[in-house]
C-alpha cells in the first residue's frame, strides 16, 4: 500500500509495506526455515551420518594394516562415503520443504502473500537447497577432521590442491544440492510428503540400484544416466568405484554425469513449476 | 472495493461458483452468506488467486489481485485459520509474512498484542486452539494495514467474548473506509455485524441487499397450510401480490405476504379444502434457511408439482441437497 490510502486512517500507526521482490521472499523463506525445529533436526541427523560413517569405515581399515598404503584407499572417498545415507535424509528435507506447506494449508499463507508463484516458490527452493548444501559442507569438514586421526595409520591423505581430492569433497555438496532439489520438485509435483518421499527414495534405493546391477549392458548403460548414478561420478574415484549406487560404468566423465543429473533436476522442476502454475492452491 | 464479474469455476463434476457478480463496498461491512458448500471459500479463492476462475474476472480495487506487487499492503486475508505451518510459532509466522514485505518487527508485536496474542507467540501453532489460530490469522490479515479484509468465517470456533472482539474490530475497519468482507454461515451472527449481505446458494447470488432490508424480509410473518390440494392453493395465493408460497412438504405450504383470515376467505372462494391454518414465527436463522433453498423451491411453485428433490441429476451438487436442516461447523 502507498502511503496516500493510510492518511484516511488517522488512528492506526503507519505501516509501510515494500514490494515482495525476490530479496525479501527469500528472507521470508529463510525466517520460515529457520524457525522450524524439525529442519534443524533433519539437517543435523543428515551431517551426523557423514563422519558416523566415514569414522567406522576408517576404524575397519585401521585393523588391516596389510592394506594400508593400498591404491584403493582414496582418503576423500571414505571420508565422503556416508553421502549414500545423507542423500536419503536430504531426499526426504527436500520433499517436506514444500509438500509440508500443502500438508499443514501455510501454501495457501505462501501463494496468498506472493501472487507471482514461481518466485515465492523459487525462493523457497533456493533456501532449501542452500540449507542442504552449507549443511553438506558442514559434514565434509566434520567428517574429515574426525577422519584424520586415522590418516596416518592407513596411509591415506587428503590433498585439496589434488583435482581428484578436491572434486570428491566439492562433489558432496553439489551432490547433495541436486538430490535436495529434485526431492523438492517431486514433492511439488505431487503435494504430498509420505507420496513424495516414497517416490524419491523408491527411486535412489530401488530403481536405480536394481537396474545397475541387471547384468545387461543396455540396461547398464541406460542406469548410467539416471540421476543420482550419473550425478553421483562426481563423488567417485576411479580407483574406487561408485559407493553411492551399483553403477559403475564410467560412460561419463565426473562432470558430464553431474551435468546430466542437473538436467534431470532442471527437468523436473520444469514440470513442478508450470504445474505449480496452473493449479489451483 | 471487491468486483466480481460473472465469476465461474467448474470442476468436472460439479459447478461450484456459478456466474457470480457483485460489488463489495468500502466503508461498510459485507456479509458473505450461504451454506457449506455454496460457493462461498471457492469464491474468496478466487479473490486471492488461489484458485482459478473457469471464467469471469474478480478485482480488488481495480486490479487483478496477482498483480499487486506487495499484496499484504492491499489485502489482509484470512482464508483458512489453519493456513499455518504446525511446527512454527506464532510470532515467527508472523516475522516471516512481514519480511515478505519489509514490514517493521514492531508492527508484528502491535498485531500481536491487538489480537490478544502476547501469552502464546512463541509457542508453536500447532499448539493453539481453533480460536487462537483465529485471531493469528487476523493478525495476519492485519499485518500490511490493507484496505481491504477478507475473512472466512472468520469467529468459526471462537468464544463469545472473541466473537464480540471481531464484530467490533471489523466495524472499526469499516468505519475507517476500509473494505471489509467476511464469510459465514450463521445468519444471526451476520445480522449483528454485516451492514450489507450477499447471499449464496448453490454457487448463485440469492440476495444482494442492505442487512436491515434482508432481515425484515425474513421477519415477515409467515403461516403454515395443511391442505390436500396444496397446488391449487399455491396457484390461488400466488394472484396476491406480494405473497410467496414455500411448499414445506407433501400438502403444507408456508406462506407469507397474506394473514391467516385471508387464505381462509381465498381458499373457500375457490372450493378448496383446508386442514390446519396456523401462524408461525419465523425466525432470522429459518428465515435464511428458506431463503438458500429457495433456489431449488422457486422450481417447485413454477411447476406447481410438489417439492423438487434437490438430488435432481440435472444439478450436480457436491454440497448434497439445500434443506431446511441447520447446517453448522466450519467451511472445508
Amino acid at each position: 500500500m502507498t502511503a496516500p490510502a493510510l492518511t484516511r486512517l488517522p488512528a492506526a500507526p503507519r505501516v509501510t509495506t515494500h514490494p515482495a521482490t525476490f530479496g525479501r521472499l527469500v528472507t521470508g523463506e529463510w525466517v520460515k526455515f529457520r524457525s522450524l525445529r524439525s529442519s534443524w533436526a533433519i539437517l543435523a541427523l543428515g551431517v551426523v551420518l557423514v563422519p558416523a560413517f566415514a569414522v567406522s569405515r576408517m576404524t575397519s581399515i585401521a585393523q588391516v594394516p596389510e592394506a594400508a598404503g593400498s591404491a584403493s584407499l582414496v582418503a576423500s572417498v571414505y571420508v565422503t562415503s556416508g553421502t549414500a545415507l545423507t542423500q536419503l535424509v536430504f531426499a526426504v528435507f527436500g520433499v517436506m520443504a514444500i509438500a509440508g506447506e500443502y500438508g499443514s494449508g501455510q501454501i495457501r499463507t505462501t501463494l496468498a502473500v506472493t501472487p507471482g508463484r514461481i518466485a515465492a516458490i523459487g525462493a523457497k527452493l533456493l533456501v532449501t537447497v542452500l540449507a542442504a548444501m552449507g549443511a553438506s559442507i558442514v559434514a565434509v569438514a566434520i567428517s574429515w577432521a574426525a577422519s584424520a586421526p586415522w590418516f596416518a595409520a592407513t596411509g591415506m591423505s587428503i590433498d585439496l590442491t589434488n583435482a581428484d581430492d578436491l572434486r570428491i569433497l566439492a562433489g558432496v555438496p553439489l551432490y547433495l544440492g541436486a538430490i535436495t532439489a529434485l526431492a523438492f520438485g517431486v514433492g511439488l509435483i505431487v503435494r504430498s510428503s509420505a507420496a513424495g518421499i516414497a517416490i524419491v527414495l523408491g527411486f535412489l534405493l530401488v530403481l536405480e540400484n536394481l537396474l545397475g546391477v541387471i547384468p545387461w549392458e543396455p540396461i547398464q548403460a541406460f542406469a548410467a544416466y539416471l540421476p543420482s548414478s550419473a550425478g553421483s561420478r562426481l563423488l567417485q574415484s576411479d580407483a574406487v568405484g561408485s559407493v553411492i549406487t551399483t553403477s559403475n560404468l564410467t560412460l561419463l566423465s565426473p562432470w558430464a554425469g553431474y551435468g546430466v543429473m542437473v538436467a534431470w533436476v532442471v527437468d523436473i522442476l520444469v514440470v513442478a513449476f508450470v504445474l505449480l502454475r496452473r493449479r489451483d492452491a | 472495493m471487491i468486483e466480481a464479474q460473472r465469476l465461474t469455476k467448474r470442476y468436472p463434476d460439479a459447478t461450484a461458483v456459478d456466474g457470480v457478480s457483485f460489488t463489495i463496498r468500502p466503508g461498510i461491512v459485507t456479509g458473505f452468506l450461504g451454506p457449506n458448500g455454496a460457493g462461498k471459500s471457492t469464491t474468496m479463492r478466487m479473490i486471492m488467486g488461489l484458485d482459478r476462475p473457469t471464467a469471469g474476472t474478480v478485482t480488488v480495487n481495480g486490479t487483478s489481485y496477482a498483480r499487486f506487487r506487495a499484496p499484504l499492503g492491499e489485502v489482509g486475508a484470512l482464508l483458512d485459520a489453519k493456513a499455518v505451518h504446525r511446527g512454527r510459532s506464532a510470532e515467527n509466522h508472523l516475522l516471516s509474512l512481514a519480511a515478505t514485505h519489509g514490514i517493521a518487527r514492531r508492527r508484528v508485536h502491535d498485531v500481536i498484542e491487538a489480537t490478544g496474542l502476547s501469552t502464546v507467540a512463541r509457542k508453536r501453532v500447532g499448539t493453539f486452539s481453533l480460536g487462537m489460530g483465529q485471531r493469528l490469522g487476523i493478525a495476519a490479515a492485519l499485518l500490511g494495514d490493507p484496505q481491504t479484509l477478507i475473512l472466512d468465517e472468520p469467529v468459526n470456533g471462537l468464544d463469545p467474548e472473541g466473537v464480540l472482539w471481531v464484530r467490533t474490530l471489523l466495524r472499526g475497519l469499516a468505519a475507517e473506509g476500509r473494505t471489509v468482507f467476511l464469510s459465514s454461515h450463521l445468519m444471526s451472527e451476520m445480522a449483528l455485524t454485516a451492514d450489507h449481505l450477499v447471499i449464496l446458494g448453490r454457487g448463485r447470488v440469492i440476495v444482494d441487499a442492505p442487512t436491515r432490508e434482508v432481515v425484515g424480509r425474513a421477519q415477515k410473518a409467515a403461516v403454515q397450510v395443511t391442505t390436500p390440494m396444496g397446488a391449487e392453493l399455491e396457484r390461488v395465493l400466488l394472484r396476491h401480490p406480494g405473497v410467496s408460497v414455500v411448499v414445506i412438504d407433501r400438502g403444507i405450504l408456508e406462506v407469507t405476504g397474506i394473514d391467516a383470515p385471508r387464505i381462509a376467505a381465498a381458499a373457500s372462494v375457490e372450493g378448496i379444502v383446508l386442514h390446519g391454518l396456523a401462524p408461525v414465527h419465523v425466525s432470522l436463522e429459518e428465515a435464511y434457511m428458506q431463503l438458500t433453498a429457495d433456489a431449488v423451491e422457486y422450481r417447485s411453485s413454477s411447476d406447481l408439482t410438489d417439492r423438487v428433490d434437490s438430488t435432481d441429476p440435472a444439478r450436480p451438487d457436491p454440497s448434497g441437497p439445500v434443506s431446511h436442516d441447520r447446517t453448522t461447523g466450519g467451511s472445508r
